[in-house]
């Protein structure tokens, strides 16, 4: 099978496993990491080597750094104890969001929402893109705005966006926001530094950067204090009580430092791949949608009119590619993407995506099979879409 | 050669799938989502056909078997095609058949063209039926399971690129081989009931979707049963809770059996009698379509069923376009406005069918 949905997950990688074999071994003697004992000593220091991993990688503290169960943990803890903590000590505590977010960063923002915290949306082009002039202005005109959730790179048109530019410029005019970025979509692909963005609140995921399912951070900035979404201990400096997923943390860890290994030469490699397959896909008559300047380099949001994407990524299923549809296809339900939507496209138009996603491990000859499949697939799905509409 | 399986997480799609990969084809089991069953789990009740727990068991049988599986969601065609009709024809006091407008709508029109776009150039179902060639649709050799009586609005064009691969097989003998393969639904139950409506309860669904519709409810309200003399004998919870020929709740004091004749929706009156009321020597058809070339036009001797599960009865059929005029030999039970008739030759060939529109 030829893996072009990493965006959905990136296969683990072997030094990753590895790595995590070892502390497999580790566990299998026993030690939970808030025990005083040798064997809670051990897995307290699997457990803070992986946080320095991550620390050294994503340019923050290893104190700034709170394990998760993955993305969406991060993203509501980093929005709803946000609002909460903010609420609670008198400041503005309101959000704003785009309509293109992840929705467990969207999904956030509504319970935020019903809580009474105010919530509003800077608007998006037809490419997705964000105006910054738009964002100052919005910031400004709304005082009760205390928490600013836009993503780094857009998990379904893979754009990439200016956060540190953004945070400079709320800032001149908002000293006082919170600012957080979801970076799930970016880290492991674009250089992500939490020191130099200037963010206050960064959101990552182990699985899509080579790690295990599972686990991912909220990196918060030091002196902030968040409400935390559970009760019930101390670890993670309480912002996150229960015992934590060593397993998976140790695999986190060994995914951040092998990412930034020889980084510039993957990235070099994957914009190679953009350009081929922008190239091909465009000569067979598709439509891309997205910001084609500023990417991640790793997805291209295709369409290829009159086919349903559905039908295409079954295709490309059968034919041992691995891609998904643009569309929240979870369980079978073929709701046309909200992204797409916000983008101004029909309904009929926004069900035509797919979405194509790759790493520095895909070869060349990979995309030069996909673009040689293709064609015989967009025939017969849209000849058979053409029978419906005359019967 | 490619075949898509319509997968109903039931025994008998998943047998269809196996006898398939066996015969050296290269399967792909598909599954329709095609309501929610959400609102009737919270109630208590199990789903039957195609609701999520069922989409779950056709991936576990699909993964057992070792091929691939799509769920599609076609929630909303089935509402407006299916459901919708369904209650609009009980609000109208007509008797409908959700399963003949359910292989008419969905799993012969999008089902099919999905198997296509997929590089198939076959659908297969678990339906008992026997597809002569894709020229003729014909009874299945178990006669308890034969469901040829719903299939006959699928279409000539579906005729020619289905499967029935179960025709040749009686259920017995799939439920031998369904435990024989070890698959996770060799015991489940048949389904009885109609798949939307978990509970049996229809009437309850009918009012929800008239309501969701925004149309008028006062069909539905209590009315009078009246004997063929109009004499009033009682009364009735709704005109959407009674079926032409109906018995059960129209007895008689003296425990005398009165059945359903019809209905009258503007007066939600329900007329009862005698068995031998409920008798129709002629019925009228309306959208008629032929299945083969057989049942094109003209006049047919033929044998035409009225009913899920009743047997068909000698008549002479007239066909003139899209309508047909039923004389039957000996008069038939409970014929109902709304309900399929469909025409058989001797051999028990679907020659066409329709709607009865009256009796």
């Amino acid at each position: 099978m030829i893996h072009l949905d990493h965006n959905a997950t990136t296969p683990l990688d072997p030094e990753v496993a590895a790595a995590m074999g070892v502390a497999l071994e580790r566990a299998m003697r026993g030690g939970n990491p808030s025990s005083v004992h040798g064997l809670g000593r051990a897995a307290r220091e699997d457990v803070e080597a992986a946080r320095r991993q991550v620390a050294e990688g994503l340019g923050c503290d290893p104190l700034e750094v709170v394990f998760t169960s993955g993305g969406t943990e991060a993203d509501n803890l980093a929005i709803l104890g946000a609002a909460r903590a903010r609420a609670r000590a008198g400041a503005p505590s309101g959000i704003l969001t785009s309509p293109i977010e992840h929705p467990a960063v969207s999904a956030a923002a509504r319970v935020g929402a019903a809580e009474g915290h105010a919530w509003i949306t800077v608007s998006v082009d037809s490419a997705g893109r964000i105006d910054r002039d738009t964002l100052v202005d919005l910031v400004a005109r709304h005082p009760e705005i205390g928490v600013v959730s836009l993503a780094a790179a857009n998990h379904e048109l893979g754009n990439a966006y200016p956060i540190p530019d953004w945070v400079a410029a709320c800032r001149a005019v908002r000293p006082d926001l919170w600012f957080h970025t979801d970076a799930v979509q970016a880290v492991g692909k674009l250089d992500v530094d939490f020191a130099a963005w200037g963010v206050d609140l960064l959101s990552v995921s182990a699985h899509k950067l080579g790690g295990p399912m599972g686990v991912g951070a909220l990196l918060v900035r030091r002196g902030l204090r968040l409400d935390p979404l559970t009760r019930g201990g101390a670890q993670e400096r309480g912002f996150r009580p229960g015992t934590e997923n060593v397993l998976g943390i140790v695999g986190f860890g060994a995914a951040v430092a092998r990412s930034t290994v020889a980084r510039a030469e993957r990235q070099r490699h994957v914009r190679r791949v953009e350009a081929r397959l922008r190239e091909g896909l465009l000569a067979l008559g598709a439509r891309i949608h997205g910001d084609p300047e500023h990417t991640t380099g790793n997805t291209l949001n295709v369409a290829f009119p009159g086919c349903e994407g559905e039908l295409v990524s079954m295709n490309l299923d059968l034919e041992g590619f691995a891609v998904s549809t643009g569309a929240a296809c979870s369980s079978g339900s073929v709701e046309a993407s909200p992204v797409l939507l916000a983008l101004g496209l029909p309904p009929r138009e926004a069900r035509e995506a797919i979405r194509l996603s790759w790493a520095h491990t895909t070869r060349d000859e990979e995309i030069e099979r996909l673009l040689a499949v293709l064609p015989g697939i967009v025939t017969r799905v849209r000849a058979a879409e053409a029978l419906e509409d005359v019967g | 050669m490619r075949v898509v399986c319509a997968m109903s997480g039931g025994v008998d799609s998943s047998i269809t799938a196996a006898l398939l990969i066996e015969a050296g084809h290269d399967v792909v089991g598909m599954t329709m989502r095609l309501y929610d069953a959400s609102a009737d789990v919270r109630k208590g009740r199990g789903g039957t056909c195609c609701s999520p727990a069922e989409v779950d068991l056709a991936r576990r049988v699909c993964a057992q078997l070792g091929i691939p599986h799509y769920v599609v969601d076609e929630r909303s065609r089935f509402l407006e095609n299916v459901i919708d009709p369904f209650a609009r024809d009980y609000a109208a006091g007509r008797t409908p058949n959700p399963c003949t407008r359910c292989n008419q709508q969905i799993k012969f029109g999008p089902l099919l063209r999905r198997a296509r776009a997929l590089g198939a150039t076959v659908l297969a179902t678990g339906h008992y039926a026997r597809n002569e060639y894709g020229l003729a649709l014909r009874r299945a050799v178990d006669p308890q399971k034969d469901q040829s009586y719903f299939l006959f609005a699928m279409g000539r064009d579906a005729l020619r690129s289905t499967w029935f691969p179960l025709g040749t097989w009686t259920k017995d003998a799939v439920r031998e081989k369904a435990e024989r393969l070890g698959l996770p639904n060799a015991e489940a139950p048949d389904s009885q009931e109609l798949c939307f409506v978990p509970g049996g309860d229809y009437g309850a669904v009918v009012e929800d979707r008239l309501r969701a519709l925004g149309l008028p409810t006062d069909a539905l309200a209590p009315g009078p049963v009246v004997d063929t003399t109009g004499a009033v004998v009682g009364e009735h919870q709704g005109i959407h809770r009674v079926t032409i020929g109906q018995r059960r709740g129209f007895e008689t004091r003296g425990n005398q059996k009165r059945y359903v004749l019809r209905v009258v929706p503007q007066t939600r009156t329900v007329v009862v009698g005698d068995e031998e009321d409920t008798r129709s020597h002629r019925i009228a058809i309306d959208d008629y379509r032929p299945l083969c070339a057989a049942g094109e036009h003209g006049r047919l001797e033929a044998w035409v069923q009225v009913r899920h599960r009743s047997p068909a009865s000698r008549a002479v059929v007239e066909v003139s376009g899209n309508r047909a005029r039923v004389c039957f030999d000996e008069p038939v039970r409970a014929a109902a406005p709304g309900q399929a008739a469909v025409l058989f030759d001797a051999e028990d060939r679907v020659l066409g069918g329709g709607w009865i529109a009256s009796t």
